[in-house]
């Protein structure tokens, strides 16, 4: 045994001690990332003899800073509408597409119209839990983690990684498309994923002598980070070789337009998201859960052309997703659906915008989906003590949906316990 | 065989003789540095690293000798250096690729740069964004002057300034709110990510400091200038300007004029200096506020009666800024533990890095600039009123890549590297086994420095 210097050893207590910090602000993990080495999520996969085995693929779309979910599913028939909203429930039926004789999508869901019409929209209303919190950050991890006692730390989505796919050594399984840093939804100890904020940058300036000594430099990282460094570096390096190859195969079929700046002086990020998604899917690099964010959502003024224009942002790059991924016929693989962290206020406030609310629709869209209306949508005639929708399905519901319905894993190991199924998949129940 | 992958057949190099034992130890995880920090040199350059963008050999050798206490001293009581005025764009506005660089490129010149961190820790904690808030006046300019000249005085002074600051009056909407009909936004904000934290308060405080702080308005303006936007066709446009900073005004017949509201337990007649009164009797503020700062420059978990401990100081103190660093930095915790236990935000990690090699020029900035979109850390363009996460955030595939880039590319553009020996004072000579291993068989300084740059080690703080 040579000398060491720069390193000594931590034992587990100081590793709870020192545990790392899971988002901003929120509960420590019980262990930090070094405790628990790139093996051992491997030897937990190794443990399940029924990964998913199906080419399912599923897409979340966040769209953060709480969607206005009024102005975005339209109750045409609510008396309370007009009373509670006098500047915007105007704006927000005159040019809305209505779905049924109760409901209208917003005017700039043109897309989703069509996939409506053809039975592949899945709308579902009043979809929160109860005791909202009104925090951002708090219902952020809410949604993310699935867990309303903000005990749980991990995302939804890896633990679904980590549990039922074989992440390591595919780092492409899990994706965040568009993003610089991991998801909360796609967080995991124990699962490998990638993160791409611009395809064309994605790649080690200097090639494979570069990549090959920052691989060397990366082995064995002591302290609490080690492990996140080392396997943030491995992912970088082979997912940059699968998407080099992707990027030479992919041939798009639709046009993403992403070049208006409408929203506060932003480009659609969703259009350029969605068609990296589409490269990955389409060109067999093994893409499994992909999560896409759109932001600008929080809505508190002069909402009523941001709101219009941000959906048709969701609209317009969701269109040429789907267009793209049919051209290619994968469009049977891949379910599509939209999250936010909660609706708004139903009453109006003076800035002509909404503040922090509940309950919201939910979209899925794509093939796998049987379309139509599920829930109910909360009545403005009966808020909650806090003058907010109530909701009526819970927010799980979903994710007991597409767990397994769509993607085939057993919903109880992922959110510790059972939700009603919303029936809004065309296949009913996978194999898990 | 440690290390050889793709380098082999480079030449062995001596280097530094701290980096010339060769190291073994476990790969993977459960092993942790070396902890340096039992020499005054080593503590002296853990605190210059955590609260600057890292210190020069010459820096660390006049901090050495004056002492870690003095230097505490001195990073607390030498006022800042004020940046050159930036210029406004059309003699109103901003641009936000040049704004984000004239503070890079302060960050990077000047002889304070705590108080360009103090300025970057206030950006992250009263934030606002070039998008909201817009670029057609000085506002988002004018936020960065505030927080870089109140950043070490006291809290109840910054909340003050904070709910009157222009850009905040627009960014969290309480310029256009109004007493008989109140947007929530700022209220909610001010208590869940300035003051107290989330559980600290209720729906009802939200709606009744709502209420209660209505009635600003932006300061309005004394001239305008007239900006060319179109020069083919002639198309011009006036736009307001003011002969100085200004901070918000209060209009009465948009406040609240209801009945005694109950907020955070007290039914009176509220105006903004009671609502902000009101919350610095809280006991929740200087523990939010402690944590914060605690996570900050010390560890990603502090304990809980550590916070207490640093939280009664800075309550008892009247909310001084000083008073709290002062106790931070003098803490045991400080110095004793969580040695290389934050990880540096993209910023940090950049401008620490062009320092360290001496590049402080337009280049330098204008490549800084450029990655800063990569690694999601671009200045008055938070990704949300939360500011930027830290620590494990900073990591992900797609960050590490672009450091590493960073790196590259901050070297290329460098025509005179410094000796490669002072990279090894950025790291305290504490090496893991593969950056020793790798330095020792690096060819040339270009590649030490490359080494350096794109360990671990100097992403850490």
């Amino acid at each position: 045994m040579t000398e060491e210097i720069g390193i000594n050893r931590l034992d587990r207590r100081s590793f709870l001690r020192s545990g790392l910090v899971f988002g901003a602000g929120a509960a420590a993990l019980a262990a930090g990332y070094a405790a628990v080495p790139d093996a051992f999520a491997r030897a937990v996969y190794a443990a399940k003899t029924n990964g998913v085995q199906n080419d399912h693929v599923l897409v979340m779309i966040q769209l953060a800073g709480g969607n206005d979910g009024l102005r975005t599913v339209i109750p045409l028939t609510d008396p309370k509408l007009h009373d509670l909203r006098p500047k915007l429930a105007g704006m927000s039926l005159a040019g809305a597409l209505p779905i049924t004789a109760e409901f209208a999508l917003n005017q700039n869901l043109k897309n989703l119209k069509g996939f409506w019409d053809q039975g592949k929209l899945a709308v579902v209303q009043g979809v929160g839990y109860s005791q909202p919190s009104f925090s951002h950050f708090e219902s952020t991890r809410i949604w993310e983690t699935g867990d309303p006692s903000l005990r749980q730390v991990n995302g939804w989505l890896g633990r679904t990684l980590a549990q039922h796919y074989d992440s390591a050594g595919h780092p492409l399984t899990g994706c965040a498309c568009g993003a610089t840093d991991t998801p909360g939804a796609l967080r995991d100890l124990q699962a490998t994923m990638t993160v791409i904020s611009d395809q064309k940058k994605y790649g080690f300036t200097g090639g494979s002598e570069v990549e090959a000594a920052v691989g060397a430099l990366y082995q064995g990282t002591p302290g609490i980070y080690g492990a996140l460094f080392d396997s943030s570096i491995a992912t970088a390096g082979e997912s940059v070789n699968a998407l080099r190859t992707s990027a030479a195969n992919y041939q798009p079929q639709a046009t993403y337009t992403d070049q208006e700046q409408l929203v506060y002086a932003s480009k659609n990020q969703l259009a350029s998201a969605l068609q990296l998604a589409a490269e990955l899917i389409t060109t067999g690099t093994g893409v499994r859960l992909l999560h896409v964010t759109l932001g600008g959502f929080d809505t508190h003024y002069t909402e009523l052309t941001r709101h219009d224009d941000l959906m048709g942002y969701v609209d317009s790059a969701v269109g040429a997703f789907y267009q793209d991924l049919a051209a290619h016929g994968m469009a049977d693989k891949v379910l599509i659906a939209t999250w936010s962290e909660f609706g708004r206020r139903p009453k109006e406030n003076a800035s002509g915008g909404t503040d922090h609310g509940s309950a919201s629709p939910v979209f899925l869209i794509g093939s796998p989906v049987k379309g139509g209306l599920y829930g109910a949508a909360p009545s403005l005639a009966d808020l909650d003590p806090t003058n907010n929708l109530k909701y009526t399905v819970d927010f799980r519901s979903v994710y007991q949906e597409i767990l397994a319905g769509h993607l085939g894993a057993d919903p109880k190991e992922i959110l510790g316990e059972s939700f009603d199924r919303l029936g809004a998949l065309q296949q009913p129940a996978l194999a898990y | 065989m440690a290390g050889g992958a793709g380098i082999g057949g480079l030449r062995l190099l001596a280097l530094a003789p701290a980096v010339q034992q060769a190291l073994t130890g476990a790969h993977g995880s459960g092993l942790d540095w070396v902890s340096p920090l039992n020499s005054e040199t080593a503590r002296v350059n853990h605190l210059l690293r955590r609260t600057t963008f890292g210190a020069s050999a010459a820096e660390l050798e006049q901090a050495s000798s004056d002492g870690y206490s003095r230097t505490i001293d001195r990073l607390l009581e030498t006022p800042p250096q004020q940046p050159p005025p930036y210029e406004l764009l059309g003699g109103y506005g901003v641009s936000p690729a040049a704004l984000q660089n004239w503070w890079l490129q302060h960050m990077l010149t000047s002889k304070t740069p705590f108080a360009e961190r103090m300025t970057l820790f206030w950006h992250n904690h009263f934030t606002s964004d070039y998008r909201k808030v817009g670029v057609r006046d000085p506002f988002i300019y004018w936020q960065n002057l505030t927080w870089r000249n109140m950043a070490l005085t006291d809290l109840g002074s910054m909340l003050t300034k904070v709910t009157t600051d222009p850009a905040m009056l627009r960014y969290l909407d309480l310029a256009t709110s109004t007493g008989a009909n109140p947007n929530e936004n700022y209220s909610r904000e001010l208590m869940e990510l300035f003051t107290l934290g989330v559980g600290n308060y209720s729906e009802d405080d939200v709606r009744a400091a709502a209420a209660a702080l209505a009635g600003w308005r932006e300061p309005t303006p004394d001239g305008s200038v007239e900006a060319t936007l179109d020069q083919k066709n002639g198309v011009t446009r006036r736009y307001p300007t003011w002969s100085r900073q200004a901070s918000g005004q209060f209009a009465p017949n948009r406040a609240y004029r209801g009945a005694p509201l109950k907020f955070l337990g007290k039914t009176q007649a509220w105006n903004t200096d009671a609502v902000l009164k009101q919350l610095l009797a809280q006991p929740a503020t200087a523990v939010f506020i402690s944590r914060k700062v605690a996570v900050h420059f010390v560890t990603p978990q502090p304990d809980g009666g550590y916070v207490k401990r640093l939280a009664d100081r800075f309550r008892s103190s009247g909310y001084d800024m000083r008073t709290l660093l002062r106790e931070v930095f003098t803490s045991q915790e400080f110095t004793s533990t969580n040695y290389r236990g934050l990880v540096k935000s993209s910023v940090e990690f950049m401008v620490s890095g062009l320092k360290a090699l001496g590049n402080t020029g337009p280049q330098a900035v204008t490549l800084a600039g450029a990655f800063s979109h990569l690694m999601g850390q671009v200045l008055f363009d938070p990704p949300d009123v939360g500011g930027w996460p830290n620590n494990d955030s900073w990591v992900s595939s797609n960050t590490m890549l672009a450091r590493v880039n960073f790196a590259t590319a901050a070297l290329t553009l460098t025509r005179q590297l410094p000796a490669a020996g002072s990279a090894l004072g950025h790291l305290d000579s504490v090496l893991g086994k593969q950056t020793a291993s790798l330095l020792n068989q690096a060819p040339d300084d270009h590649a030490r420095w490359f080494i350096a740059l794109a360990s671990p080690e100097f992403q850490l703080k």
